[in-house]
């Protein structure tokens, strides 16, 4: 039984580590004014990339760099397009997107059902000799506590730094910030750079750590979860945190219980992660007023520079 | 007058090229997967049944091989085309490529389809599904041999009929050879294709007691290489994947769909295909056990493969009376088994498995 929670609340941590860094990533982009649905696929594309690498060169930090870079090449082209051509950001998200997967696919074709051994599990000195709660949060590999780090840096720069004010504005309103001397297109492009970086860790720990194989379609759909927690978390990092903790230990509890042979159906079991992440989102979310303060006001627009 | 004559050659010489092609023109085969190939696995066994065609009858046949083919739209366009473009035979490796098939099948009688694992049929359409049950329910047998912990888990995608059988004759197989087994727990991914909670999973199943895992149609070889980390055994539908637990590989059962197809295809090539039901066992060389683990005793791997000897000869059906539900009633009265149409179509499971048929 312990141990069984122990799978659950430890385990929660890795499955939720893809989902933070790349909501942590779009949550930045789309901060900055700029919808990107093209999260799922630079997961793939990277997830792809890393893979071979961290299998050609046995390094996990060369496959992470690797995968990285492939997912701000992707977004590259995004920006190309959205800040370039002054594309409609949902089409060109998706049409990128596509293109992501499809990449991914034909580049992983001879790697298909390939495996790689997983990174090692940290366990913190001290720490993690606390009975249970030490196996729990002391325990884990060492992208998950930089994903923990990353949830306070995105936070700290958003709400602490001059930059991370002048983001806002540009996502609020890029015409009055660029009145005022700003330069909504440079810093749209770095948010977007960002957000491809972080949806290629995270398309990287999913290949080389999580699962750790590579098949066509193993991201599964988490880019669009991603996506989805930056929205029912209101935009605050922490809150994004939240969901995709909570969203990583129920999709495991729901396993947990089935092997213990609780009858609930296997459906709901499902389900539930999304249902319950939804809903405890939006109950801490349910303040309307301060929901309309963090949406970005010009997400989604596309900004033309006064000439 | 030269350019008559030069139209008397023309016509003269591409009458005897048509002669020549036609003389020569092969058997063509359209071959559609719906993955991408890789080393094992579902879409690699079919591949390998494509390539055992090619091998045989070499010159004779022209196999245009289409993986990764998703189902819908994409495969319906590639069907229609090759139809259009006049190949004999099209082998369609997807339950979804089913409907699309059918139509074409009624739009060219003289088309002639293999479907793998549906369950329609025409006298065009033939269905060929492999019993998958035979080989796992003498994986189960070596499942009951090894476990110490009498605690078995199974890892299956969604509760079909094809599953549920399979299932149930693994579990049968482990009763057969461990009188103490516990309750068999059972996770249900309902996803055909979902690596990361395939893995979760088997992690799931041994953080509550599981020493063997059976991977049931699985999506990848991950439940096997979690596995071997967590050093539990491993068990398997498809292909041998040794490769990704060496030391923990406990059995699988392993597809051989060259003997079948080869068969199809001679039946087209003479002109009498047949559209039937072909459900192809260890009797038709289709199914076996491989990867045996060096955990098992001499005497147990014998008890094993004479049990497949009795099942190829048809003297032992895994599917024999007396079998109780989980629900405790009578699905099996003693002394019968259970024929093809009722394994096709099973709706319950043996006692001793914890979980219920999700609805």
């Amino acid at each position: 039984m312990m141990d069984a929670l122990i799978f659950v609340l430890a385990g929660a941590f890795a499955t939720a580590t893809p989902l933070l860094l790349a909501a942590l990533g779009e949550l930045v982009v789309e901060k900055s004014g700029v919808l990107n649905l093209s999260v799922e696929g630079m997961m793939a594309l990277s997830a792809a990339i890393a893979f071979m690498v961290t299998l050609q060169t046995g390094s996990h930090l060369v496959g992470f760099v690797a995968g990285g870079l492939s997912g701000a090449l992707l977004a590259t082209v995004f920006a190309v397009l959205v800040l370039g051509f002054m594309a409609n950001q949902v089409a060109a998200g998706l049409a990128v997107g596509i293109l992501g997967l499809g990449l991914s696919g034909l580049l992983g074709r001879s790697f298909e059902g390939m495996t790689l051994p997983g990174l090692g599990k940290i366990a913190l000195p001290g720490l993690s000799d606390i009975p249970v709660l030490g196996r729990i949060l002391f325990t884990q590999d060492v992208v998950v506590y930089a994903a923990i780090a990353a949830t306070a840096l995105v936070a700290w720069f958003l709400y602490r730094t001059k930059a991370g004010l002048t983001l806002r504005v540009i996502g609020e309103n890029p015409n009055t910030a660029h009145a005022l001397g700003m330069r909504p297109v440079g810093v749209r492009f770095l948010a977007i750079l960002f957000g491809g970086v972080m949806a290629g860790f995270a398309g990287a720990y999913a290949s080389t750590v999580l699962t750790p194989l590579w098949s066509q379609d193993m991201i599964a759909g988490r880019g669009w979860i991603a996506v989805a927690l930056v929205v029912f978390g209101t935009w605050r990092p922490g809150r994004v945190a939240v969901g995709a903790y909570l969203f990583g230990a129920v999709s495991l509890l729901g396993l947990a219980l089935q092997a213990m042979g609780i009858g609930i159906p296997a459906q709901i079991m499902t389900c539930l992660p999304y249902v319950l992440t939804i809903v405890v989102l939006v109950a801490i979310s349910a303040d309307k007023v301060r929901v309309r303060l963090n949406a970005p006001a010009a997400l989604g627009e596309s900004y033309r520079p006064a000439s | 007058m030269r350019h008559w004559i030069r139209t008397a050659l023309t016509t003269a010489a591409l009458g005897v090229a048509l002669t020549v092609s036609a003389k020569a023109d092969p058997f063509k085969i359209g071959y559609l997967l719906p993955n991408p190939v890789g080393e094992l696995g579902w879409s690699y066994e079919l591949d390998r049944g494509g390539r055992a065609i090619a091998e045989k009858f070499g010159d004779q046949v022209e196999i245009q091989f289409v993986n990764s083919l998703g189902e819908g739209p994409d495969a319906t366009r590639v069907m229609n085309k090759m139809a259009a473009d006049g190949v004999d035979m099209l082998v369609l490796g997807s339950f979804g490529y089913q409907q699309d098939g059918m139509k074409l099948a009624k739009r060219y009688p003289k088309l002639s389809v293999v479907h793998i694992g549906g369950y329609m049929n025409a006298p065009n359409f033939s269905t060929l599904t492999p019993r998958h049950y035979e080989a796992a329910y003498l994986c189960g047998m070596a499942a009951g041999m090894v476990t110490k912990s009498e605690t078995l888990g199974v890892i299956a995608a969604f509760p079909l009929p094809e599953v549920l059988n399979v299932m149930n004759a693994y579990v049968l197989g482990a009763q057969s050879t461990n009188a103490n087994l516990k309750p068999v727990k059972v996770i249900w991914l309902n996803s055909w294709f979902d690596p990361a909670m395939e893995k979760a999973s088997t992690e799931s199943l041994a953080s509550q007691g599981t020493d063997v895992v059976f991977s049931l149609f699985p999506g990848t070889p991950g439940p096997m290489a979690a596995a071997e980390q967590l050093g539990i055994y491993g068990t398997v539908t498809h292909s041998d994947n040794s490769k990704f637990a060496p030391t923990k590989h406990l059995c699988a059962g392993q597809l051989n769909f060259g003997p079948v197809m080869i068969q199809k295809v001679e039946e087209a090539m003479a002109g009498n295909f047949k559209g039937d039901d072909v459900f192809a066992g260890i009797a038709d060389n289709a199914v076996s056990v491989a990867g045996l683990s060096k955990d098992l005793s001499d005497e147990q791997r014998a008890q094993i493969l004479a049990r497949q000897d009795e099942m190829g000869a048809g003297t032992f059906k895994p599917f024999t009376g007396p079998i109780t539900s989980n629900e405790d009633k009578e699905a099996v009265p003693a002394g019968t088994s259970l024929d093809d149409g009722a394994i096709k179509g099973m709706n319950f499971l043996v006692k001793g498995i914890d979980t219920t048929i999700p609805k």
